[in-house]
């Protein structure tokens, strides 16, 4: 016991000791610079990431030695043009007074040295007033010495009075030279203060331009090859063609390949449910486990494998550079419905689930079409829509072809149910655009793009951005979607344990038939919608056992052909199919809105907008067809 | 003459920046380079009055009318 107390005791000093000299270095750096490779190379595979609610400021965090590396967003300049930038800009001043940091690095981009120099010398001299050590690393050496071209790093040091390392994170040239010179240097950062700063007359752009014309390449011959792949990927035609190819893939790879995955995680659930609830008595506790537990929060772990292969398309194309292509090629049709070329990823992304697009969104320049842009997303036909599309089209939709197979009235209803959701989504942002204050518009941000140098993607940062992006989407909406689920197979368990048809559920849809009658549906209907409010696809189960079919998930046509002889509306069943086009019925999208826009207010507002406008088209649709 | 009016493969240099501008714009169009003297080269137009390229310093921009007509350039 006392052994154990003085065990504990020395352990808790030490590291109360190591927190003591534990210093934090901060990497900074201008956007595609290969900051992020170069933060993944000298941490390794572990990282914190610190995300701060309503804005795109993310800060990662990884160990260097004994030390914290902490990467900071990419920033222009350190004069803010949007609200992000100001947060991330807000949080390097906050480093700078920190006396836990110990070094700032700054990370250049050889081959582009005036335009990372702007944002280089503005950090050299913050640092100055504040007397940290800085070190410049000057990245992508490879790509300079692949043109022939070398900078002397000597004369540039003096020049910039700070150290400066030649390396490339890519491959790994002068890398471990560098996270030792590193940290040797936190021991004595006051060595590495900065020993010259810009002279108040002297500009940082023309200073950053001199010593660019003294030291850089010339900058023909850097974009020479960008400038030629541009002529193609960006020409009025062919530019168009592949883009709308890019995007089919992009679809394709959505359902197509994420499907596998899909189908394992569901087999591993299943395998995990049949063995947990073998080992547990029968009653109410295997119950719960099987229905609530495996039914409920594992019906939503099968959409994390979608949401990574999409993570990891959409970050092949931004490592890439073509991202920035699409939004420039999307930019002029989008701002006829007031959004911004920007807006154009978060919308694709919302095909397959609406949380990652929602954050995606983050990259909008102007708040305001951010903000129109994260309202609309949820009218993305996602994939939970899909189950409730597929039995509604079975259900109501014969199964014609035309022109010998070719079309097929099924797949032609599928792709008018997506075609309706853009449509209503950019409807909803002209309306949203009129709606907000015109002044503001004058002080909204302008579309300024950079088009940054096409790369090959490293795998390393983008394995990370996988695995974030599948934790974030996890710990965002799991606990909601337990709660929900836990709260809802009460409902439906009690009081006659497991008899749903007799269950409060039942009595709840009961007493609510009166809303539904009017879109022609009885409370069956209206349980399996009120339950979808969880997750959409939730609808298909529900609506399975309410009508006594096992498995109704995977058996849709035996549902279909149920519903089918107990007699479903024409004009009921396209009503309930619009329903699900437009209503967001979806907590964890609500959960997410409330955290990216930072208002409860307008996520809940949509929630109840967009419930209204479903209901309405329902109603049309079941009073006149 | 405004960029705006430039022309695919013409170039010019930046004359200066309408003093309107909201301040932040205008102070981060200068950090990209649109001062006065520098040389800039039009990559190409867009379809329907969509965004304009051109290179700048070691830069590719992308800018959209309602900010490119308010550079202005005279052509070189």
């Amino acid at each position: 016991m006392v052994m154990s107390e003085t065990v504990s005791k020395h352990k808790l000093f030490k590291t109360i000791n190591e927190r003591q000299l534990m210093k934090n270095i901060i990497l900074v750096g201008k956007p595609n610079s290969g900051k992020s490779l170069l933060f993944n190379q000298m941490t390794g595979m572990r990282q914190k990431v610190a995300n701060f609610p309503g804005v795109t400021v993310e800060l990662k965090s990884g160990q260097l030695g004994q030390h914290q590396l902490v990467d900071f967003p990419g920033t222009y300049s350190l004069k803010s043009l949007s609200k992000d930038e100001e947060l991330a800009i807000e949080k390097i001043h906050e480093a700078m007074h920190n006396p836990k940091t110990a070094l700032v690095v700054c990370n250049l981009d050889a081959t582009r040295l005036e335009s990372s120099l702007v944002f280089g010398l503005q950090v050299r001299d913050l640092a100055l007033q504040h007397n940290k050590g800085v070190i410049f690393a000057l990245n992508m050496i490879d790509e300079v010495q692949r043109f022939g071209h070398q900078i002397d790093t000597k004369q540039l040091s003096k020049d910039l009075g700070c150290a400066v390392f030649a390396l490339s994170a890519k491959t790994l040239i002068g890398l471990q030279e560098f996270k030792q010179a590193l940290l040797d240097a936190v021991e004595h950062a006051e060595d590495f203060i900065p020993a010259t700063t810009t002279e108040p007359e002297q500009a940082v752009l023309e200073n950053s331009r001199s010593l660019s014309k003294r030291y850089g390449i010339k900058a023909d011959v850097v974009l020479k090859r960008q400038n030629r792949i541009d002529d193609f990927l960006l020409n009025s035609l062919f530019g168009g063609l592949i883009f709308l190819l890019i995007m089919f893939l992009l679809f394709q790879s959505i359902f197509t390949w994420a499907s596998p995955l899909m189908d394992a995680v569901e087999i591993a659930l299943a395998e995990a449910a049949s063995v947990v609830s073998s080992s547990l008595p029968d009653g109410m506790v295997n119950d719960f486990v099987t229905d609530a537990l495996f039914g409920g929060v594992g019906s939503f772990l099968v959409f994390v494998p979608q949401i990574m292969v999409l993570t990891f398309v959409i970050g092949l194309l931004e490592d890439t550079g073509y991202l920035a292509r699409a939004a420039l090629i999307c930019h002029k049709p989008l701002s006829y419905f007031g959004l911004s070329g920007r807006s154009f990823i978060p919308y694709l992304s919302g095909h397959a689930c609406a949380i990652p697009a929602i954050m995606a969104a983050r990259t909008i320049e102007s708040p305001r079409k951010r903000l129109i842009t994260m309202m609309t997303i949820p009218l993305m036909s996602c994939s939970a829509r899909l189950p409730v599309y597929a039995l509604l089209i079975a259900v109501l939709i014969p199964d014609v072809q035309y022109l010998g197979g070719v079309v097929n009235l099924q797949g032609i209803t599928f792709f008018v149910l997506y075609f309706i959701g853009i449509v209503t989504a950019l409807l909803v942002s002209v309306l949203l655009n009129k709606m907000t204050d015109l002044n503001k518009d004058k002080a909204d941000m302008p579309f300024i793009l950079e088009l940054p140098t096409y790369r090959l993607p490293h795998w390393k940062p983008l394995i990370h951005r996988i695995l974030t992006s599948a934790k974030q989407f996890i710990r965002r909406a799991g606990p909601v979607i337990f709660m929900v689920s836990v709260v809802i197979w009460v409902l439906g368990y009690f009081p006659q344990n497991g008899e749903l048809q007799s269950s409060y559920l039942a009595m709840l849809g009961q007493w609510i038939e009166p809303i539904f009658e009017p879109l022609g549906l009885d409370w069956r209907y209206g349980v399996a919608i009120l339950v979808s409010f969880l997750a959409r696809e939730v609808f298909v189960g529900a609506l399975g056992t309410l009508f006594g079919m096992e498995n109704a998930d995977e058996n849709i046509s035996g549902l279909a052909a149920n519903i089918q002889t107990d007699g479903l509306a024409l004009g009921a069943g396209i009503g309930l199919m619009l329903f699900y086009v437009v209503a967001l019925q979806c907590v964890a999208t609500v959960a997410t809105l409330k955290g990216e826009t930072g208002s409860r207010k307008i996520a809940w507002g949509l929630f109840l907008g967009y419930g209204f406008l479903a209901y309405c088209l329902a109603w049309l649709c079941a009073s006149f067809i | 003459m405004t960029l705006w009016e430039i022309k695919k493969k013409q170039t010019a240099l930046v004359d200066g920046l309408d003093p309107t501008l909201v301040p932040a714009v205008l102070q981060r169009l200068n950090e990209m380079g649109f001062a006065s003297g520098q040389g800039i080269k039009c990559l190409r137009r867009s379809p329907l009055r969509g965004p304009i390229v051109l290179q700048l310093g070691d830069c590719v921009y992308s800018l959209e009318q309602n900010i490119a007509n308010r550079i202005n350039i005279s052509l070189s």
